[in-house]
């Protein structure tokens, strides 16, 4: 569907009281580098070295002089307000990804107006020179159509082939894009040219939607619906009159929805704010986000929202009905109910989150398919036997030892925390047949007490000789040693 | 047999010596021990001190609404048979391993941005920085946080709650008869979030 993304890169900057150099930061909690970083930067700090992305820190020791401040997204909000009352009366339905930045299906608007040209000219004039305007099928496009614009607007007419030319970091996931580049993948369109079966295998979930990306199949703007029992609304006999108890309310009401779709396994991209006031008038808003919105982030945009209407023009007669419609099903949301919450539980638990399958992902991305699992148990006599293990993500393969059989000669419980993936060799005294110390590091722990011997019968079929099982207790912990008469082989720990 | 303490307890960072059967009653006996949103522990002590299956029980109430997960630092040692006998869902716990302490930090730093509870050795040659925005990640996105290094100390200020091993006994192997029945472990447990109360773990 043809969509038209408005863009103010500028639009951060409001929050600045000065004319002179400035920038605005916001905060981050990133594992690996500076936690507070330049979100937008005016002409002036621009020429003197700040660029967007860097660190507070490296932009205050180039600029020292320059007016920073944090992002304020309520104040933005507001400020972004009439911009897009002027841009809804030129097209329905305007969906808002952040203050600054929109997005609008205008396959009627097209109709309508008669034309691209001409659409993309009014939103001009009503955007005024600091929008960039991006004019492609599906949003992503649109939004780096935006981005690109090297003044003014651009109109995409082949998706594919200009999202063949972006950078990989364009799909935004910075683990994968180390692993994109050190793959030779630097582009889009070299990550688009392979089978998508195979990113899917190597990157997961993940990787499979940095390829629909890549191709120019995003998530349609045309949303579909989600039932509409599970939109949630609240009538306050006592009009709300002031930002307190708006946002209590706000924050009440995101909880019963994200309750309500988390029980049925769903995750909202696209929630509609609809709010009336004392005196009868209704106002709508849809806001929308790259990723399903949890409850955190669905309070914080209510919150924006009703503080940029109540600062704005204020609400005659106060708030007296407030309403959450959520749509645009999120397939992720219903994969990841199989893993997440579906009850109450751990106390304080925000179990709306529904990010443990992108997260498990990106390990996966960063340390390989193998070294991400899940186990079942299985049968089996020691206790590396009775672990079966498979790819998280992948289906458990057959059992190699039946459950259910009897396993005389099992090991006895409890289970060890520690088990080596092979027998470690390791150094034990005897003295007639009883363990008098074992070796540990580079020192001798006497033996203190014994289990066993428990006889295990290899497989001699596969060459595998008899053993012998002793559960060693010393005082710096309890060993599974299995010995074949000569040497002795560490087991497992009782850690 | 009796276990037990006792003690009057300073508001906050509180000591508290015990000795503990296994290491899934702890949590049951002095709850404050418990993960909870946005709470990092740290679990110190040489391996075979029972520290491991101390840290997977605290994964147990966690697995019981989100996905858990454990980080294995050794190569392939952690075992999922004492996660499930200390309780922790078997279809909720994802085990990773990653002994590499330069990726290690932003493994679990990915990690921690989407599951209820993370169990992490943590490899000699991290550094301090590192675990200190994994603790402030942790607190942001209110997961539950167990670190057990593998060498060496955590650094002051970065746990809630920090669990020494002191020393185990083992009891029911008895000079080749019998076989391992019960440990008692000697902890000792530091930190602000002990409520202000005696405790009493008579048997």
């Amino acid at each position: 569907m043809r969509t038209l993304c408005v863009w103010f890169p500028e639009w951060p900057l409001m929050v600045l009281d000065g004319t002179g150099p400035g920038y605005v930061y916001e905060e981050g909690h990133a594992a690996g580098g500076e936690t507070q970083r330049v979100a937008a930067v005016n002409a002036q700090a621009s020429k003197l070295g700040v660029a967007k992305g860097m660190g507070r820190r490296a932009a205050e020791a180039l600029c020292p002089i320059a007016e920073s401040k944090p992002r304020d997204f309520g104040i933005e909000t507001r400020l972004f307000e009439p911009m897009l009352i002027a841009l809804e009366d030129l097209i329905p339905r305007v969906e808002v990804v952040e203050p600054g930045l929109v997005l609008v299906a205008v396959e009627g608007a097209l109709r309508y107006y008669g034309g691209e040209d001409v659409l993309v000219a009014k939103v001009e004039s009503i955007a005024g020179p600091k929008a960039r305007i991006g004019s492609a099928d599906g949003p992503f496009a649109a939004r780096w159509a935006a981005i690109t614009a090297a003044e003014g607007s651009q109109v995409i007419d082949n998706d594919i082939a200009f999202l063949a030319s972006l950078d990989i970091s364009a799909v935004g996931r910075e683990e994968m894009i180390d692993t994109f580049r050190w793959l030779g993948l630097n582009t889009l369109g070299a990550l688009a040219g392979l089978p998508r079966e195979a990113v899917a295998s190597r990157f997961g979930d993940e990787g499979l939607w940095a390829h629909h990306l890549a191709s120019g199949e995003d998530r349609s703007i045309n949303p579909r619906t989600i039932p509409p029992h599970l939109a949630v609304e609240a009538h306050y006999d006592d009009p709300l009159e002031n930002l307190d108890q708006v946002a209590f309310s706000a924050r009440a009401l995101s909880a019963r929805l994200m309750n309500g779709l988390r029980k049925e396994g769903l995750a909202p991209y696209r929630v509609e704010i609809e709010a009336e006031s004392g005196m009868g008038k209704v106002r709508t808003r849809v806001w929308r986000s790259t990723d399903p919105f949890l409850e955190p982030t669905l309070t914080e945009r209510v919150w924006w929202q009703l503080r940029a209407w109540i600062e704005q023009e204020g609400v005659a007669g106060g708030l007296v009905r407030l309403r959450l419609d959520p749509s645009d099903l999120s397939g992720a949301g219903r994969q990841l109910a199989l893993l997440e919450a579906v009850g109450e539980g751990w106390e304080g638990y925000d179990s709306t989150r529904p990010e443990a399958e992108r997260a498990l992902a990106r390990a996966q991305a960063l340390v390989g398919p193998d070294a991400v699992l899940q186990a079942g148990r299985q049968g089996g006599r020691m206790p590396a036997e009775q672990v079966r293990w498979f790819r998280f993500g992948e289906e458990p393969g057959q059992l190699e030892r039946d459950l259910e059989a009897p396993w005389p000669g099992a090991t006895p419980g409890p289970a060890p925390s520690l088990v080596p993936p092979q027998p470690t060799p390791i150094d034990i005294e005897w003295d007639e047949g009883m363990p008098t110390r074992i070796r540990l590091g580079s020192r001798w722990e006497p033996v203190l007490n014994w289990a066993g011997p428990w006889r295990l019968l290899g497989r001699w079929w596969r060459g595998e000789g008899a053993g012998d099982r002793y559960q060693i207790v010393t005082s710096a912990g309890a060993f599974l040693i299995v010995t074949d008469g000569e040497r002795s082989f560490l087991a497992a720990i009782y850690d | 047999m009796a276990l037990g303490c006792n003690h009057q307890l300073p508001r906050t960072n509180v000591r508290l010596e015990c000795l503990l059967m296994l290491a899934e009653r702890a949590v049951e006996r002095i709850p404050s021990l418990a993960l909870s949103p946005g709470k990092i522990v740290g679990l110190e002590g040489p391996a075979g001190w029972g520290l491991t299956r101390l840290g997977l029980s605290l994964l147990a109430a966690p697995s019981q609404v989100g996905t858990v997960v454990t980080i294995d630092a050794r190569g392939g040692w952690l075992s999922p048979l004492a996660a499930w006998e200390v309780g922790v869902k078997p279809g909720r716990l994802v085990m990773v391993r990653c002994a590499d302490r330069r990726l290690w930090g932003q493994v679990t730093a990915a990690i921690l941005e989407g599951v209820a509870a993370v169990y992490a050795e943590v490899p000699a040659g991290v550094g301090e920085h590192e675990l200190r925005r994994l603790a402030a990640l942790t607190r942001a996105r209110k997961a539950g946080l167990a670190l057990r290094p593998l060498r060496g100390q955590l650094p002051a200020g970065i746990t809630h709650l920090r669990i020494n091993g002191r020393g185990v006994s083992w009891e029911g192997a008895d000079q080749g008869h019998g076989r391992l029945l019960e440990r008692r472990l000697a902890l000792e447990v530091s930190g602000k979030s002990l409520p202000w109360q005696a405790f009493d773990l008579g048997a």
